[in-house]
């Protein structure tokens, strides 16, 4: 099979064995790979519980994954979220999906519970499962460097300890984005999984592949976002810091604001200036926007400096770092921790002290007294403390790094997430802040809902061929098509793949349906329709018009089909 | 929307893609609206309905010569005209010949719309898909018309006409659609500005004046001011005319990031700024000066990637010629040390950049540099024309 090994690896901790599926051709034709795989193998355990012991943990690559075809050696994870309870897949880069699709694999299917902490060694010959009680409690860095020349995937204190927005971290220093899929992890007793391999993915047509990787390079280079001299190549994601910034929309304070006075201090120029880091890609990754620091150490991106920075209050850029840095040794997400102590920021008065961010994101992944609230999110602690208005999220997920009242797509994406608040689904900042493929008004309501509905499809299609979403700010469906179709030998069109990508959107909306979420679940806090961004430079930012806002949610459902 | 509708069904029209009374644009948010002559409106509701996509663009093109582009192609439904405009973003163009119309048309015509941003229909048109916004249904049908157009008249001069029908046509192109090139009226500025306020109105104006005169299509092109140590550049995507608001002002001590939005060829600007100081520099899509560039006299080459590695610096009359492509590792090195002496160069099958003093400067430089390359096309085809 080209593209594809066709072999699912299905393991159970509880009885500690596996066994190999086969994937049908079919199958992988009609869902790809990567997240529509993965919801297509979830479907009939969506409604149990995220920590029962008969839920799965999937992992699954795409079928350009070893194909050389740029940006596409992308990881996907699937469960269902304990922060959420929706559905829940993240995608993370670094080479774990690389070298898990060399074990001859095309994904994991991980149930059962462990009776001891274990972990997981595998490679084309077979499975192992390593005794791992002496790496409980360690860091995700110490567990990473207890195995030698292979992949891992770990979890750190956070995650044996089920904080609900634990992470799962990789050798290469990436991690997995949001949901506490490392909960998952945890409480399957599961601390680390290693893959090494050498089976290679098959190519049907060569030197059609090779024209397509041209174009799509030839559309990175030119692409400012990319390549240009303040692009994701040059800056990383922190380049972003500066444009929100100026664009009125970084949350800070809680959201309270959306401009933030000590941003350069946090921006890419700021970085470079103080660190001169290093360039870090995926596996074979042309854009390389990962950075390092003089220590070797993972540099935040954007989301993490967002957040450690303007939402928290904070302008000491040592000390975002450090705090990146320890919810990565800890295994938690950023993004959400940074969001819960601001929620607690707010609804107390004080914000933390930069100084003591390390010391309470470790009480916070082992659940110490004083932090067991704060290890819940920030809604379950919002409203425990009587404050369910400063919780900024939406389905339990605490918002990421665009101010929804800078840009409709944007905000409007917020709310169909089939994760909850995340911008991921459908990248609408690629065209209302970074004009690509073309720049659209952001603060226009006129016709968002069917764009959203096709940016969604679209992004579906390319999380299921594993294809990094940076990749969509110069290149497109029309691009990768031809390279899946000359990797599988499978003629796709770009209206193929949309197609693909709607199943999977509509597939995913269903099954939050049927775990209880309804359309009264797909709306913001309220603090951004009754509250004003901040006015700097002749720009004012207006609260959002809700009935406007209601109106375009319902034509968004009406374009996907899902008023009824 | 409607307003939007009539502004790119104009555009098109006044940018000479479009015959005037032949032009439909369509949107398709919970309803199709449209403007347009009524076989076209027909025709192109149920294709954008079929595609479910928010925007389209069908249009006859004003050329004389647009059936023969598909007549000249003698096996298989594809063109792939080799200018950097369709090298890069509509990698090659899709067609159905009149013999090849049946009962499945609109299933072949979504087929085909499906795979590529836009197709051209013999005795019809183009038509092109806007995935996002009806902007880009305007943009891919602006730029398959340049590509189209760019083809034939490189194709006419290696190959002459077919048939004396075609030789009509073009007769016809020559005396109706072609029109002489003239200057803004009232002139633009020519002392160097320093005030941003005045900056922007006169990088606005002079955009504009770039493409009324046709010396670039659609939303490519880009201009930029260096006044101290600050380069004001027009953002991705903007189109020249319509720069109001689509201006990022970048320090050159790389203070910031938000110049992320700038002109994707800023790289090329900086380094035009490094050898000339202060000033403007404009970059334009000028046919003829495209045309002229891909017409090479050496037989002997090897390379085959020309386009992009050709070492060598040829002319036409006296501009300057080099290869390169867009962004980075590409034009913007080969650029800089040629314009410092020319104040105009073209780059191989993409367009030109010129630069100056001031606006007008830079603007007749363009100005000059295609009325150069137009006549010495016609002077190089006399025995075809």
């Amino acid at each position: 099979m080209n593209g594809w090994h066709g072999r699912l690896l299905v393991i159970d901790l509880t009885t500690r064995t596996c066994r190999t599926e086969s994937l049908s051709h079919n199958r992988l034709l009609t869902f790809l790979g990567g997240r529509g795989l993965a919801v297509e193998l979830f479907q009939d355990y969506a409604h149990l519980d995220p920590f029962s012991a008969d839920i799965p943990l999937i992992f699954t690559t795409g079928p350009l994954s070893g194909s050389g075809t740029p940006a596409s050696e992308r990881l996907c994870i699937l469960s269902r979220s304990p922060l959420t309870g929706t559905l829940f897949d993240t995608t993370a880069g670094g080479s774990f999906a690389y070298t898990l699709k060399t074990t001859g694999h095309d994904g994991l299917f991980i149930s059962g519970t462990s009776d001891r902490p274990v972990a997981l060694r595998i490679q084309p010959s077979g499975i192992e499962f390593l005794e791992a009680d002496s790496l409980w409690g360690k860091t995700t860095s110490e567990t990473i460097a207890a195995f030698t020349a292979c992949s891992v995937a770990a979890i750190g204190p956070a995650g044996e300890n089920r904080v609900l927005y634990a992470n799962i971290v990789f050798s290469d220093g990436d991690n997995d984005g949001r949901g506490g899929l490392g909960a998952v992890m945890g409480a399957k007793n599961l601390k680390a999984i290693a893959v090494e391999g050498d089976c290679l993915t098959t190519i049907a047509e060569p030197f059609k592949l090779e024209l397509a990787q041209q174009k799509i390079l030839r559309l990175f280079r030119a692409s400012p976002a990319i390549m240009g001299p303040f692009g994701l190549h040059e800056y990383g994601t922190p380049t972003f810091i500066d444009l929100t910034n100026q664009r009125q929309m970084l949350p800070t304070r809680n959201f309270k604001a959306t401009h933030f006075y000590g941003a350069k201090d946090l921006s890419g120029p700021a970085i470079r200036n103080a660190l001169s880091p290093q360039h870090d890609s995926c596996h074979d990754c042309f854009i390389a926007c990962k950075k390092r620091g003089g220590d070797n150490q993972r540099l935040p991106e954007y989301s993490a400096l967002s957040h450690f920075g303007p939402l928290l209050n904070i302008c000491n850029l040592q000390s975002v770092i450090d705090a990146n840095t320890a919810c990565r040794e800890m295994g938690l997400d950023a993004i959400s921790a940074a969001s819960t102590l601001a929620t607690q920021g707010e609804i107390t008065g004080t914000f933390p002290n930069p100084d003591a961010l390390k010391k309470i994101l470790s009480q916070i992944s082992h659940r110490h007294k004083e932090a067991k609230s704060l290890s819940l999110g920030s809604r379950r602690l919002a409203g425990e403390s009587g404050h369910p208005e400063a919780s900024m999220t939406v389905k339990s997920l605490e918002l990421p790094a665009f101010d929804p009242r800078g840009a409709i797509g944007i905000a409007l994406s917020y709310c169909t997430s089939s994760l909850g608040g995340s911008h991921v689904r459908g990248h609408m900042e690629s065209s209302e802040i970074l004009r690509k493929p073309v720049a659209i008004d952001r603060f226009s309501f006129s016709g968002k809902g069917r764009l959203l509905k096709i940016a969604e499809d679209a992004h579906a299609a390319y999380d299921s061929m594993m294809v990094c979403p940076n990749a969509f700010y110069a290149a497109s469906l029309e691009e990768y098509a031809e390279a899946v179709s000359a990797v599988t030998g499978h003629d796709y069109s770009p209206a193929d793949l949309s197609q693909i990508g709607e199943k999977i959107v509509n597939t995913e909306q269903r099954i939050n349906r049927r775990n209880g979420f309804s359309v009264d679940d797909d709306m913001l806090p309220a603090r951004f329709f009754q509250e004003k961004g901040t006015s700097e430079d002749n720009l004012t930012l207006p609260p959002l018009d809700k009935n406007a806002f209601s109106a375009e949610l319902l034509r968004y459902y009406r374009v996907r089909n899902l008023d009824n | 929307m409607n307003n939007e509708l009539f502004y790119y069904q104009s555009k098109l029209e006044r940018d000479g893609c479009g015959k005037p009374g032949r032009v439909a644009m369509f949107t398709q948010d919970d309803a199709i609206a449209a403007v347009g002559p009524d076989d076209l409106l027909d025709l192109g509701k149920r294709v954008i309905r079929e595609l479910g996509l928010p925007a389209l663009a069908l249009y006859e093109p004003a050329l004389p010569f647009y059936n023969s582009v598909i007549k000249k192609v003698s096996s298989g439904n594809t063109i792939i005209p080799t200018d950097t405009e369709t090298r890069t973003f509509l990698h090659d163009i899709p067609f159905i010949r009149k013999s090849e119309f049946d009962d499945n048309l609109i299933t072949r015509l979504t087929e085909m719309l499906g795979k590529r941003k836009g197709i051209m229909v013999e005795n019809l048109g183009i038509i092109t898909v806007g995935p996002v916004t009806l902007e880009q249904a305007y943009i891919n049908a602006s730029s398959l018309f340049h590509a189209v157009f760019v083809k034939y008249l490189l194709d006419l001069h290696q190959c002459g006409f077919s048939s004396e029908n075609e030789c009509e046509e073009f007769n016809n192109f020559r005396q109706h659609w072609l029109k002489p090139l003239s200057y803004p009226d009232p002139p633009l500025r020519t002392g160097l500005l320093t005030n941003p306020k005045d900056i922007y109105n006169e990088m606005t104006r002079t955009g504009s004046e770039t493409v009324k005169a046709h010396l670039v299509d659609s939303a490519f092109g880009n201009i930029s001011c260096k006044s101290g140590d600050v380069i004001y550049i027009s953002q991705t995507g903007a189109s020249l005319d319509a720069l109001y608001g689509c201006i990022d002002p970048v320090p050159l001590d790389n203070s910031t990031t938000c110049g992320i939005t700038a002109s994707s060829e800023l790289l090329a600007h900086r380094l035009i700024y490094e050898q000339i100081g202060d000033g403007v520099i404009l970059h334009g899509h000028p046919k003829f000066s495209i045309i002229m560039s891909m017409l090479c006299d050496n037989s002997d080459c090897t390379e085959e990637e020309c386009w992009n590695r050709c070492p060598v610096v040829r002319n036409c009359r006296d501009v300057p010629i080099v290869s390169g492509e867009i962004g980075a590792g590409g034009l913007a090195e080969k650029i800089s040390p040629v314009i410092k002496n020319s104040g105009r160069v073209i780059v191989f099958g993409h367009g030109v950049f010129t630069s100056g003093r001031n606006f007008n400067e830079a603007f007749d430089a363009m100005l000059q540099t295609e009325v150069a390359c137009r006549d010495e096309y016609f002077h190089r085809n006399r025995s075809n024309c």
